[in-house]
């Protein structure tokens, strides 16, 4: 499991994000939410290695983060970044089987693996073409794939961090990506993921972090903190909070 | 699979290109030889019992010119071509070249500083003055392109993106220390850095060619072990660590590996342009990006393509010769050219 | 049709080199590499046996018509061994010594003249090549006559700076479309200046652009002007195009700017420098009467 306590992060003698303690539990998907500027994706890369905090440490399966061998960490931590700079013409499965390097699992269970990760992010029609013939959209689909199958099929012990997956997709695709990490987690895997859009979180969240200024302000289930003052609080937005007719979770109408 | 089947096929058919190549550089020159004493001298060469009847020129042309040349241009066009796909893999950057990090600047200026300071010096023992360019230019290679990686270092991480612009700072710098050599060079030699700068596989010797083919073999060796490594980088420093490489230690790698290639080639051979620029840009073209097929291929390709070069620039002029140099930017340049005008249509 | 005169001048060579007393030993089929060199061979008498030349042998001009083996300095094994040659002859310049190893190796001989413009390095030159070429007797003739020539020349300078002072003089050396470039203190130019009478006006070394502004400075009394492309009146024209600051000068304005062929600055004394200095010298003494040039070539 992914834990970080008491993490606080510095740029240049500023603190970004402070008094962070968090689990990222296996089986469960967490959402973080906040505002621009408010630490999210600071976390995120405090809680993946990328900046090293100030204060605080971040542990994987009780050991320092640092400590692992990379090969190892990566079996078990994936990060899927929110925008990626690819700029050569490798094929869609190979950009994929990407996310195998760190397994010696063989070349037939690697195509597998990948065919099935394509399958599960909606993006199995992609096979066969070039990475820079596809849509920001497309793209976003493929390394979500190619992280996935980094942890596939998805294990508890295994931790995925997402910076906002949904971020170019369109309503359909925002939907089946959600539904195909919430499936991940449901085999046993932890999630954490950035998202702006509260509903979403609301709908595929076990669990969500609100982050303002650099600090977490509430953190619990969806009925816990999407309410009206701390989001009033948090984004200065004016929120209606009502129930899903269908499914029952909370429903956020901007007033 | 079948873009494995795909890539078999073409590393198959470089492997033949190369070998046709090395036969056309051994048994094509200004002094014509007939065919079947080539034949008998090159099998003498590899220690079959051939009888040494009226093979002595066929001997000596083979052995003491076109062999140490032939393997002259292997070993450059090899290294060349593997330090451009190393550059374009740190950079991500499928126009990068290896003069990116200041190889090639500093090795010219350890050259200008040989040639034109050299003359004055006087203070070389003779047994070292005909290894004193060789070795100034390898050291310039090696020692500017220490400064860039140097200035990209900042909280023990290599940013990329300020090796690239200490690189144009440095290769800028390099210049008009070079424009001042040149200034204070006479006529004559003048010309001799002119002939430099155009590069040349002329007066290859075994003497001068071992350092270069231990290099050669070392850094074919090596890179591709980085194939994998190499293609996760191309995603992203961020992936690339993400997926469990040592991303520090692979950039300090590649930019050794390629100061200690380019630079033992460009001390050997001159600057020779486009090769590592265009070798790897092409076989990606045909292969794809993938590393495990690029690196073996662009190598097998630079090799060939070296070799080819040389062979039209000692024979479209003979007896006189046609710096090589001329010839690979006679072909890289508007094969550079018909690149970008495709990527943009 | 130079190329089929030349071939067969060759065949006549080939079959009639054996008949000559000695001539075993004698390299017959020589490459040169130094234009003054080649020329001396030419001179001497040896042009036959000529096989090859470098970039920088153009003068006669029946040399361009052979085979050329480039740049001195990078010379190539193979494309000489192609032309079977028995010798090499070239100045230090002559290069790169891997290559002239590998000459060697194949038996080529190799013979290192000094391309120094000095009188004592073309003695020893000249006495050389006679030996080389089998005819020492007309090597030593040429050599008393073209030292008998340079005598006369100073003592013409001498008798000329009687009634006149030496006029201050700047070699320019042109490039094309280039602005030119002036020829310093230790260049084969300052030599040839200082010979003809002159009195060279820089102070650097070697061949350095030069400003306007110092150009106008100098103001020279004579501008000798060497172009390795327009000769003559056209190379003069371009000059005062191209170099608009030289009009104020007192050699524009007397009409004193001299064209020399470059081709006499490179490799050493040549046989073509006493008439040369001779020519240089009539344009620095204009009332002095020209040096009469003994009729008898070498």
């Amino acid at each position: 499991m992914l834990c970080c306590r008491g993490l606080d992060v510095r740029r240049r003698d500023t603190l970004v994000l402070g008094g962070v303690d968090l689990d990222v539990r296996p089986g469960e998907v967490l959402g973080v939410l906040g505002p621009n500027g408010a630490g999210k994706s600071t976390l995120l890369a405090a809680l993946c290695g990328e900046l090293q905090p100030a204060a605080g440490d971040v542990t994987l399966d009780d050991r320092a983060l640092a400590h692992w061998p990379g090969a190892e960490r990566a079996q078990r931590l994936a990060v899927l970044p929110q925008q990626s700079t690819l700029n050569f013409a490798f094929r869609v499965e190979e950009v994929v089987g990407m996310g195998r390097l760190p397994h010696a699992s063989g070349r037939a269970r690697d195509a597998e693996i990948v065919e099935a990760a394509l399958l599960a992010a909606d993006a199995a029609h992609l096979a066969g073409r070039s990475y820079l013939a596809l849509s920001g959209g497309e793209r976003q689909r493929v390394h979500l794939a190619r992280v996935l199958a980094q942890l596939w099929p998805g294990a508890q012990g295994q931790t995925l961090l997402l910076d906002e997956p949904t971020s170019m997709l369109d309503p359909l695709h925002q939907h089946t990506t959600l539904q195909a990490v919430r499936e991940f987690a449901l085999r046993g895997a932890a999630v954490l993921l950035i998202l702006h859009d509260l509903n979403l979180a609301a709908r595929y969240c076990d669990r969500l972090l609100l982050l303002g200024d650099g600090r977490p302000q509430v953190l619990g289930t969806p009925e816990e903190v999407l309410r009206a003052e701390p989001l009033k609080a948090v984004f200065g937005l004016d929120v209606l909070v009502q129930r899903h007719p269908e499914r029952g979770h909370p429903l956020i109408i901007a007033r | 699979m079948s873009a494995s089947v795909r890539s078999r096929r073409l590393l198959i058919f470089l492997g033949v290109l190369l070998v046709l190549a090395i036969w056309l550089s051994l048994a094509l020159g200004p002094v014509s030889l007939p065919l079947l004493d080539t034949l008998r001298a090159a099998l003498r060469m590899v220690g079959l019992p051939v009888t040494a009847a009226g093979l002595e020129q066929a001997e000596l042309i083979l052995g003491q010119i076109r062999l140490p040349r032939t393997l002259l241009g292997l070993a450059v066009g090899a290294v060349l071509a593997l330090s451009g796909v190393a550059m374009q893999g740190l950079f991500r950057n499928p126009l990068a070249d290896p003069g990116l990090v200041g190889v090639s600047s500093g090795a010219a200026l350890g050259a200008a500083v040989a040639i034109v300071a050299g003359a004055s010096l006087g203070g070389v023992p003779a047994a070292f003055e005909p290894y004193l360019l060789s070795f100034c230019a390898f050291v310039g290679g090696l020692g500017v392109t220490a400064l860039v990686y140097r200035l990209g270092r900042h909280d023990g991480q290599t940013s990329v993106a300020t090796m690239l612009l200490a690189g144009i700072a440095l290769t800028a710098l390099a210049g008009a220390a070079i424009g001042l050599f040149t200034y204070m060079a006479d006529d004559s030699t003048l010309r001799s850095l002119t002939f430099w700068n155009m590069g040349s596989l002329n007066g290859a010797s075994y003497a001068r060619l071992w350092p270069l083919l231990i290099v050669a073999l070392a850094v074919s060796l090596w890179l591709p072990r980085r194939a994998r490594a190499l293609n996760a980088l191309l995603l992203g420093e961020s992936e690339a660590r993400h997926l469990g490489f040592e991303v520090e230690r692979l950039k300090r790698e590649l930019v050794f590996c390629t100061a200690l290639g380019v630079g033992a080639a460009v001390a050997a051979a001159g600057l020779i342009g486009f090769i590592g620029l265009v070798v790897p840009h092409l076989v990606r073209l045909i292969a794809g990006p993938d590393h495990r097929i690029l690196l073996p291929a662009s190598a097998l390709a630079g090799a060939s393509l070296l070799l080819l070069a040389d062979l039209v620039a000692r024979l479209a002029l003979a007896p006189a010769e046609l710096p090589i140099g001329i010839v690979t930017a006679m072909i890289g340049a508007p094969f550079f050219l018909y690149l970008l005008l495709r990527g943009r249509a | 049709m130079r190329r089929i005169a030349g071939a067969l001048a060759l065949l006549i060579g080939v079959l009639t080199a054996p008949g000559l007393a000695g001539a075993e030993d004698l390299p017959q089929r020589w490459v040169s590499a130094g234009g003054s060199l080649s020329e001396w061979v030419v001179a001497l008498g040896g042009e036959r046996k000529l096989v090859g030349v470098d970039s920088t042998s153009q003068h006669p001009g029946s040399l361009r018509a052979l085979p050329s083996i480039g740049y001195q300095r990078q010379l190539a094994a193979e494309g000489i061994l192609a032309l079977k040659p028995d010798l090499l002859l070239g100045s230090e310049e002559m290069g790169p010594p891997t290559v002239l190893a590998q000459l060697k190796a194949a038996g080529v001989r190799i013979e290192t003249l000094s391309a120094a413009p000095e009188v004592p390095a073309l003695q020893a030159n000249l006495k050389r090549l006679g030996e080389l070429l089998g005819d020492p007797q007309r090597a030593a003739r040429t050599l008393a006559d073209y030292e008998a020539r340079l005598q006369r020349q100073a003592q013409w300078v001498e008798q000329a700076r009687v009634t006149a002072p030496a006029p201050r003089v700047l070699f320019l050396l042109g490039h094309v479309g280039n602005s030119p470039m002036a020829a310093g203190k230790d260049t084969a130019a300052a030599w040839f200046v200082e010979h003809a009478g002159g009195r060279n006006l820089t102070g650097h070394d070697g061949y350095k652009p030069i400003s306007a502004e110092s150009m106008a400075a100098l103001d020279p009394d004579v501008v000798v002007f060497a172009d390795r492309r327009l000769s003559g009146d056209d190379a003069i024209a371009a000059l005062l195009k191209s170099t608009p600051a030289l009009a104020s000068t007192k050699a524009a304005k007397g009409g004193r700017i001299l064209w020399v062929d470059p081709t006499l600055l490179v490799g050493g004394l040549g046989p073509r420098i006493p008439q040369a200095l001779a020519d240089l010298s009539a344009g620095f003494y204009p009332a002095a009467p020209p040096l009469k040039v003994a009729d008898r070539q070498p």
